[in-house]
């Protein structure tokens, strides 16, 4: 027991206290968190002022003064002001205060930070002598931010009023200089689109406020309905949840059967294993190798599921976690890690270096990654005959039962233990069969085994 | 107190291959015995039985009164054949997980390790890591194992490969402290002057069966000389009145000396005053057998093959003293 545990201990230690697994584990949270503190920050820098003019070409004489009016600055402000208040209504309050508390910046300032400064624009008819093609000359000359002439817009003679045969009405040319912002130009194709709706209905004698009323029917979200009472559906979250879950599930405990088949393979070509095994039973060395690298998997699903449950924490939705989820992923975890391991164990074990380990672990590789590849349909329709069934199939069973707990309508109780009951019955065939071919394959030499091969020794021992 | 090994009609086959066949041997405790016996004899094969890694079809084994090693695994030292460091690790903490797996614990523990170092003569490797030392120091390292719990039982697999000669007369010091200090030693090499310079006992094996098992000195009187080394006292002279005499069967020359093997039945004494009448020497010597010489003898007596097999016998011997 205590041999096993020196084991396990060394293991743990030769995997973790390593610069290349501290790098490769902490790096995807750093590199989010880099990510979470400097976008802002290059968006912000990246929206500078921009101050210029547009000029309008308007056979009509209805557009310009409309298009002034909707693209002065004050307009403009108030749009976004309108746009804030929107975006904080639909923030809850919770996580408003949250991010208030964690010093994050507040709502309406990181959406100034994407939509940048109020820009000042000036609208200016094009002068009657100035023809289309020398105001686009003025576009090519000159930058950007030099305060010049940014576009210039061709009115249609047509837009607003359409001789009687015509079916649509004309519309308008755009051009604006190079490496104008998008997000001007929108504003300016959206200030067009106003000024000539409003255009037209003002020509054709009709009711603004009405058109709008009747047209309008707002999008609302939808409330799940279930048995402990309604919630708001959060979309998003319902599909995000179970990948995430499982996909936890499976880094975790492929990093650790990973690591586990390396360092088999190391003892075994470096010809340590007959030291070791003066000193312990195949059976102390590989169950003492299986617990050294479950700990390092459990070590990563802490770290990555603590970091998750802190983010959910920090913007108050804990909430759409039910806490027992947490403990059927540490359970599950365990099941699919014993099962990964054995495999792992034995084609170590049994092949004399990496390069013959892989030809072995392609076809396991496939398998693992089925619930993968179906997450979709699984978390669509979560009770399914599909879903049922490969929640009962190890050795994706697992995975499969993750995805369903964790999705909108969890399955029923006995099918999650009736999968747990599998998962230990293959879990322990699985143990005896590997540690079989441990045994023999830690000492044979030669030419690289096959799965024939490894199934003749699990006879032969 | 029972014996340190008993092995009883003990066979052991590779599928077609017959690795050892029903061998008996029993090793009485604080005896320091050799295994002897060309590459792929079987040595190892039966090492590895008494060490329970591997399992005979038949037979039975009993190490340090128990059925198996595998219940006395904390009281055998054992250096395999192939062996190998954990690259990246420390020498110092491989040598610590070593001997705590070997059931060496407690405070006293890394103070053991360093006087290991300084007894092979690296002490400031602890703090190295392993792929940094040069294979003969690796080879110390993992002798060091084998030893560092003080077994009763050691079993070393061609101690000697890949040491140069000064670290081969380091080693077999150590050796031989392990047997002052009383514990049971069992080595196999392949190069028999080694076994012949540090056993009290040698079992032969060739083709998997056991060829004998007897003490050096008993091995030496019973195959008894039949060799005369002989160098004349001028080096110009001719060895021809030496080939016609009757006693004389042949007279080859090996490195500068003349080796006069005499006729069966003859008493080599009175071979020897015949050899010294016949031309004046310089150097008149009956050779005592080597073990290579009662290997030999043994097989050829068997199959009839002698010059083949010393040959690669001498091969074999040539490759351990480089390696």
């Amino acid at each position: 027991m205590t041999k096993m545990l020196h084991v396990a201990l060394r293991e743990f230690l030769a995997t973790v206290a390593t610069k290349g697994f501290l790098i490769g584990m902490l790096a995807p949270p750093i590199m989010i968190g880099l990510m979470s503190v400097l976008m802002p920050r290059l968006m912000k820098n990246d929206a500078p002022k921009i101050q210029g003019e547009v000029a309008v070409a308007d056979p009509t004489g209805a557009i310009v003064g409309r298009l002034e009016t909707y693209l002065s600055p004050e307009a403009i402000a108030e749009r976004r002001d309108a746009l804030r208040r929107r975006a904080e209504a639909q923030t809850p309050e919770a996580l408003r205060k949250a991010a208030q508390s964690a010093g994050a910046p507040e709502v309406s300032q990181a959406l100034d930070a994407v939509l940048g400064e109020v820009p000042i624009l000036r609208v200016v008819p094009l002068p009657g002598e100035e023809t289309l093609e020398a105001a686009k000359d003025v576009l090519r000359k000159g930058e950007v931010d030099d305060g010049g002439r940014l576009a210039v817009v061709s009115v249609h003679g047509d837009a607003v009023t359409r001789p009687e045969d015509a079916r649509a009405f004309g519309t308008y040319d755009l051009y604006v200089r190079e490496k104008l912002d998008d997000r001007i130009e929108d504003e300016i194709h959206d200030g067009l689109r106003e000024a000539l709706v409003d255009a037209r209905v003002e020509a054709q004698g009709l009711d603004r406020d009405q058109i709008e009323a009747v047209t309008r029917v707002p999008r609302v979200r939808s409330i799940t309905v279930t048995e402990g009472g309604e919630k708001k559906t959060n979309q998003v979250l319902n599909l995000l949840l179970p990948v995430g879950f499982m996909g936890l599930l499976l880094i975790s405990v492929m990093t650790g059967g990973q690591y586990l088949l390396t360092t088999t393979i190391e003892e075994k070509s470096s010809r340590i294993v007959e030291v070791l095994l003066s000193a312990v039973s195949p059976m102390q060395l590989m169950t003492g190798k299986i617990l050294g690298q479950m700990a390092v998997g459990f070590l990563i699903l802490g770290l990555y599921a603590g970091m998750g449950v802190l983010a959910l924490l920090s913007f108050a939705m804990l909430g759409v976690l039910d806490l027992s989820l947490l403990l059927y992923l540490g359970l599950f975890y365990v099941l699919a890690y014993f099962l990964v391991a054995s495999f792992m164990a034995a084609v170590g074990a049994a092949v004399n270096e990496m390069r013959e380990a892989q030809t072995l672990m392609t076809p396991a590789m496939i398998v693992i990654m089925v619930p993968w590849l179906l997450w979709m349909p699984i978390t669509r329709d979560p009770n399914g005959t599909f879903a049922v069934v490969t929640s009962l199939v190890p050795p994706i069973n697992t995975f499969v039962m993750m995805l369903r707990l964790t999705s909108t309508t969890p399955p029923p109780a006995w099918q999650v233990w009736l999968s747990i009951a599998i998962s230990v019955v293959s879990v322990y065939v699985a143990l005896r069969v590997a540690a079989k071919i441990f045994r023999i394959g830690l000492l044979m030499f030669g030419k690289a085994p096959n799965f024939a091969t490894m199934l003749r020794w699990v006879k032969m021992a | 107190m029972a014996d340190a090994i008993v092995l009883d009609k003990v066979t052991r086959s590779f599928g077609e291959h017959v690795a050892v066949r029903d061998f008996d041997l029993v090793v009485p405790r604080g005896k320091l015995y050799g295994f002897i016996g060309p590459n792929g004899a079987g040595k190892t094969t039966t090492i590895r039985m008494v060490m329970s890694i591997l399992f005979p079809d038949r037979g039975r084994i009993e190490v340090l009164g128990h059925a198996s090693a595998l219940e006395a695994k904390d009281q055998i030292g054992y250096l395999p054949e192939e062996r190998g460091v954990y690259k990246k690790m420390r020498v110092g903490s491989f040598l610590t997980y070593i001997a705590r797996l070997k059931g060496v614990d407690g405070a006293r523990l890394g103070q053991r390790v360093q006087e290991w170092l300084a007894k092979v003569e690296l002490p400031d490797v602890a703090g190295k890591r392993c792929e940094e030392l040069s294979k003969g120091m690796q080879q110390k390292i993992q002798f060091i194992t084998a030893v560092i719990h003080e077994p009763e039982l050691l079993i070393l697999d061609e101690p000697f490969s890949g040491l140069d000669p000064v670290n081969m007369r380091l080693v077999r010091e150590l050796i031989l402290d392990q047997h002052r200090r009383g514990a049971t030693i069992i080595f196999s090499t392949h190069v028999m002057s080694q076994a012949e310079q540090i056993c009290d006992h040698v079992v032969m094996i060739h083709k998997g069966a056991k060829q004998l098992d007897d003490t050096v000195r008993n091995i030496r009187a019973r195959f008894d000389p039949r060799t005369i080394l002989f160098e004349p006292l001028d080096p110009a002279a001719s060895l021809a009145p030496i080939e016609a005499l009757p006693a004389v069967r042949a007279v080859t020359q090996v490195a500068g000396v003349s080796e006069v093997s005499v006729r069966d039945g003859v008493d080599p004494a009175s071979a020897m005053q015949a050899v010294a009448a016949a031309v004046p020497p310089a150097r008149l010597e009956l050779r005592r057998p080597t073990l290579e010489d009662v290997f030999v003898q043994i097989v050829t007596d068997q199959e009839g093959e002698a010059s083949g097999l010393r040959a690669v016998l001498r091969a074999d011997a040539a490759v351990g003293a480089q390696a």
